[in-house]
């Protein structure tokens, strides 16, 4: 284990995948609780569109990335607040938008500027020491906006009318975790690829959704199996010369089913035994 | 006897028809209003209006004094949502955790619990005698118990005004009585004025003072002992 850590490439890689497991969970947490679990993928499409279209213009593909995703992350929540009905189908409609925006964008451009695979699936083994800091000033963003908004988030998450009556100001908390959910699938994109960032975002929370009890044990929980899932993955990875995204994604399935089943047997554990006391009560009466 | 509620001419509309029209009527303080009618009369309408969740497209709510419109006196009112439960179910959330949410109030997003709040919150969950389930999870609890924990969040921060939207839904017949006996109770011995929408006027006149009949507008407002003698004569209210 500690042979893998000897690589520079591989201790960027662990460090970069470990603050995407914490950014990750954090964010998700509040999205997988408010049913809003594919807006990160929806997302990573409209950051596709801005990537292409950035290469198209000549930008730098994270800015334009992150200027698309943050505005589409603006439009959706419009959308969700003004929509009680069908407002799925509408942010549906808008992400098929973005990814047929990126392959016009890149149909138009035979420049190149961009590499499609690093783009959906990361390069988390060729991570530079300046993507690092990225990553981790965004972490640390992710941490500060957490831990001071934590007590409004909490009820707009678990009721947002009730909130609203209580007067406080959702419209706006919504907007900077939109903004914050952009940001963050825009600039790990580079790094863990945008399959990997929205999958970080769901599987690590609905993990710890088997058996959390609280709002702050599913947080907690989520960044605990988020940090084992990248390790694992990336050992994984390491060892068996595999994609580290994949290798990622793939442990957090696996985890998402053990942790599945071990919830199933403590509820069996935990029930009464019925079948039993109903066995016992027919003999009794046979007795009589 | 002072105006706490004061509504002037409202009309509400989800784009097709009046559900509501030029309804005015005054709520004075200290009263506990049951607000019946049939099914698409207007009574969720009404109390989501004087929640402020939706806007008056005609007419006026003031509340306090303050126009609904502009209202900032969020610590006196004290809301409990339709059927919470229901949607909370899988949610994980400890029963304390959504006590304390009801002591988070106002415009500002930087809010955390002070000692006068957890002090608050340990009072109520002796009170409303939910000490013992504190750590249990939500959508562990019965209708009757979850009703419990919304109604001691709405009743943390001690408001002056109760707004209600069908609380006994989803709550067992056993359950249901000692809900609206409490309520009562929060009328009679801490005054809190209290608007509730219910389908039961019977159970409801057990505890209410007032009642108001929605079909639009007002078929009837008046003492519920009344309301029930002009339901039996004219039998047009919904039962």
């Amino acid at each position: 284990m500690l042979e893998m850590f000897s690589a520079g490439f591989m201790q960027r890689a662990w460090l970069a995948g470990l603050i995407v497991a914490v950014i990750c969970p954090l964010i998700g947490s509040f999205l997988v609780l408010r049913r809003q679990s594919m807006i990160g993928d929806g997302l990573g499409h409209i950051a596709f569109a801005g990537v292409a279209g950035g290469a198209l213009l000549g930008a730098q593909p994270v800015l334009s990335a992150a200027l698309a995703t943050v505005l589409g992350a603006l439009v959706i929540e419009k959308v969700r607040s003004r929509l009680d009905t069908f407002s799925e189908m509408v942010l549906a409609i808008f992400f098929y938008s973005g990814i047929g925006l990126a392959v016009i964008f890149s149909s138009i451009n035979r420049m190149g500027g961009f590499n499609l695979s690093s783009i959906l699936f990361g390069s988390l083994m060729t991570i530079s020491a300046s993507d690092l800091w990225v990553v981790a000033v965004l972490g640390l963003f992710a941490c500060a906006f957490t831990v001071m908004f934590y007590r409004p988030l909490q009820y707009i998450t678990f009721d947002e009318t009730s909130a609203r009556v209580a007067g406080l100001p959702a419209g706006k908390l919504n907007v900077w975790l939109a903004v914050l959910t952009a940001l963050t699938v825009a600039l790990s994109m580079r790094i863990v690829g945008l399959l990997l960032v929205s999958a970080m975002m769901v599987i690590p929370v609905a993990c710890a959704l088997q058996s959390a009890y609280s709002f702050a044990g599913t947080i907690i929980g989520g960044i605990v199996y988020g940090i084992i899932t990248v390790t694992v993955g990336l050992t994984v990875s390491y060892y068996a010369d595999l994609a580290p995204g994949g290798t990622i994604v793939l442990t957090g399935t696996v985890l998402f089913i053990l942790s599945c089943l071990r919830q199933s047997f403590a509820k069996e554990e935990a029930a009464p035994p019925v079948a039993c006391c109903h066995h016992h009560e027919v003999k009794e009466h046979e007795k009589g | 006897m002072k105006t706490v509620i004061e509504i002037d001419k409202l009309g509400y509309s989800y784009g097709e028809g009046w559900i509501l029209n030029d309804l005015s009527l005054q709520i004075e303080k200290g009263d506990f209003v049951a607000v019946i009618g049939p099914n698409g009369a207007g009574k969720s309408t009404l109390l989501r209006l004087l929640a402020g969740i939706l806007k008056p497209i005609q007419g006026s709510i003031a509340i306090f004094g303050q126009d609904r419109e502009h209202f900032t006196a969020w610590d006196k009112i004290g809301y409990v949502p339709q059927n919470p439960a229901r949607q909370h179910r899988a949610f994980p959330i400890s029963v304390r955790e959504v006590v304390s949410l009801g002591r988070l109030s106002g415009g500002s997003m930087f809010q955390h619990y002070s000692r006068e709040d957890k002090a608050a919150v340990d009072d109520i969950m002796e009170r409303f005698s939910l000490k013992e389930l504190a750590h249990r999870k939500i959508g562990e609890l019965s209708g009757g118990q979850q009703q419990r924990v919304y109604l001691a969040r709405a009743m943390v921060r001690s408001p002056e005004l109760l707004l209600l939207d069908e609380p006994a839904t989803g709550v067992d017949p056993d359950a249901k009585e000692e809900l609206y006996t409490m309520l009562g109770e929060i009328n009679r011995k801490q005054g809190v004025t209290i608007v509730m929408v219910s389908h039961d006027l019977e159970l409801a006149a057990k505890v209410c003072k007032n009642a108001l009949c929605l079909d639009h507008n007002i078929c009837f407002w008046g003492g519920v002992q009344q309301a029930l003698v002009h339901r039996h004569k004219h039998g047009y209210f919904y039962r």
